[in-house]
């Protein structure tokens, strides 16, 4: 019966971020979110407990405290429990720092798990770093852009996708995994799954309680908002339409 | 002297990061040093094409992956402390970067889109795309070393110089590997590579069923173009090919001429479609985010548009 830890992330819904004056990045009307691609790996990892017929998915998450909802928000999408790691110095980690992180609360609160899940990148930074850095960290195996995995006998078994096809890889547990979006289908929570998940056990852990210092490595300058504005014309759907989309292809050399 | 390592698993990517090192070297002051594959290719053509040292790869075992390499590529590393090792951000080299990076206790800027040397503050300045395509991240690092990761073709290859000298070593074979390749399976190539289109015709969630991707392929012919897709369509419906996913997390091109049709026109689509000289839109929603992110669009629904459009054009 397989321990899954499954790592997530609180994330700005990028949908609602808009361009300020002067190109500044306009964080002002955001939502949050669990990051798209760590929705697969929550999945991911509850669906290999039900696959190993019981044992738990334990959720990981670094975050300011205000990523208390994303917990919850993960605890609906089937996680058994989660540890949250919580201090408001942790807002804009590095994933270095983010890796470093996670893998100071997995040596020491989670003794003993399987496998661990983690997201092909995260919808925010997206540095696809954080997985792969964790693994090390803990020196265990890693694979990641897993698009099929199954557990068995101590070992994983793994589809990779490459640039240059599939390799199917095994590797012996504990591991460590980053998974594509189209692993699975992440569940929808129901009203259900979140009454539930305000009864599932969090284990906060400050800042204090951990060893280490988390020293980032780069350094980020700026934050600026790209442009990818046009002119936006909009025409109608009518033969008068029609005929300036051609016509605007044409003059602008880019049918022949 | 300082030192800019490239680290490549195909002659390809050894080129494109030869030129990105030879760029950097000389306001760095640096050596450039090819880690690459023994059978990708003969060591003086990579000196002759910028590097003043080769550094082999041993040959692996059919049953070991690439990353087999990173304890041989550490230790070395570790030696020769580099300021920046670069590395092409395919999927074994994103891998492989973040794991080295570990070890090495290193920075990481990964899909870097940007890559400079500032002499006057001796640091090295990058930039990304964050949040989906939204942002632009601009970071620095006076650490070393530091590791980049560029996306594929972000250079041209290195040409061949006559007359260059440079050294040669090879290097140990790494201990077994934890991770085992049991199978591979190299990819059918069943789409042509959009990356090169020069006119693409996008298909987004407003088709309703896979046959009625007709429709877009008719355009495309119409246009001379190829055929690509929004990730829910290669993803979650599997009705094209995921070689053709446009997007941050997919491929991104840079056609003369993008077309979405039924595209609602996500941030992290459009970033994939940045490159392109003219992009315009079909949405019958006509609030779709894809509007103002065109040159022009037609309000209306695909269904009816497209044919409209095919016969104009073929008058």
């Amino acid at each position: 019966m397989p321990i899954v830890v499954a790592c997530f992330k609180w994330v700005v819904d990028e949908a609602y971020i808009r361009r300020g004056a002067g190109g500044a990045l306009d964080l002002s009307s955001v939502d949050y979110k669990i990051g798209e691609y760590d929705r697969n790996a929550i999945e991911e990892a509850a669906r290999l407990r039900d696959a190993g017929g019981g044992g738990s998915v334990i959720g990981v998450t670094v975050g300011a405290p205000d990523s208390a909802k994303g917990v919850k928000d993960g605890l609906s999408r089937g996680m058994d429990q989660a540890f949250f790691v919580s201090d408001p110095s942790f807002k804009d980690l590095e994933p270095s720092q983010t890796a470093a992180i996670l893998a100071e609360v997995i040596r020491t609160r989670i003794p003993q798990y399987d496998l661990i899940t983690c997201g092909e990148g995260s919808s925010d930074l997206y540095a696809q770093q954080v997985g792969p850095r964790l693994a090390e960290l803990l020196g265990i195996p890693c694979v990641c852009f897993v698009q099929k995995v199954s557990l068995e006998g101590g070992k994983l078994v793994a589809d990779r996708r490459v640039e240059d096809g599939i390799e199917v890889v095994e590797a012996p547990l504990p591991a460590l995994v980053t998974v594509l979006p189209d692993i699975n289908t992440p569940r929808i929570p129901g009203v259900k799954d979140t009454l539930m998940a305000g009864k599932k056990p969090v284990t906060t852990v400050k800042k204090e309680e951990l060893a280490g210092s988390f020293e980032g490595t780069l350094k980020t300058e700026a934050m600026t908002a790209s442009s990818l504005e046009r002119t936006g014309e909009k025409l109608a759907a009518d033969a008068a339409g029609i005929a300036r989309f051609v016509d605007s292809l044409r003059k602008s050399g880019v049918i022949r | 002297m300082a030192g800019i390592w490239i680290i490549a698993e195909t002659r390809e990517q050894a080129l494109e990061l030869l030129e990105a090192g030879r760029t950097l070297a000389p306001d760095m002051g640096a050596a450039l040093t090819a880690v690459v594959r023994k059978v990708a290719g003969p060591p003086e053509d990579y000196i002759a094409r910028g590097a003043d040292e080769v550094l082999l790869l041993a040959e692996l075992p059919p049953e070991a992956p690439f990353g087999a390499h990173l304890p041989v590529i550490e230790q070395e590393a570790k030696t020769a402390s580099p300021d920046l090792i670069l590395f092409i951000a395919s999927a074994r080299g994103k891998e492989m970067a973040a794991r080295l990076a570990a070890r090495l206790g290193a920075g990481l800027c990964s899909g870097c889109t940007a890559l400079a040397f500032d002499k006057g503050s001796g640091s090295i300045r990058m930039e990304r795309l964050a949040y989906g395509g939204a942002a632009i991240q601009k970071l620095t690092s006076s650490a070393k070393p530091v590791i980049v990761a560029v996306p594929p073709r972000s250079f041209e290859p290195a040409q061949a110089v006559d007359g260059r000298k440079g050294k040669t070593r090879e290097l140990p074979s790494p201990p077994p590997s934890a991770v085992r390749v049991l199978e591979r399976k190299p990819k059918e190539k069943v789409a042509k590579d959009i990356t090169e289109a020069r006119v693409i015709v996008c298909a987004g969630r407003g088709f309703d069923k896979k046959e009625d991707l007709a429709l877009a392929r008719a355009l495309a012919d119409a246009l001379g173009g190829e055929l690509g897709a929004t990730r829910p369509l290669t993803e979650e419906m599997h009705w094209l090919p995921e070689d053709l996913c446009i997007g941050l997390s997919g491929v991104q091109v840079k056609p003369e001429l993008y077309v979405g049709l039924g595209v609602s026109g996500q941030i992290q689509h459009m970033t994939g479609v940045r490159g392109a000289k003219i992009v315009c839109a079909v949405n019958r929603d006509e609030n779709a985010p894809i509007f103002p992110l065109s040159d022009f669009g037609i309000v209306g629904s695909l269904y009816e548009v497209v044919p409209k459009l095919i016969a104009e054009l073929k008058k």
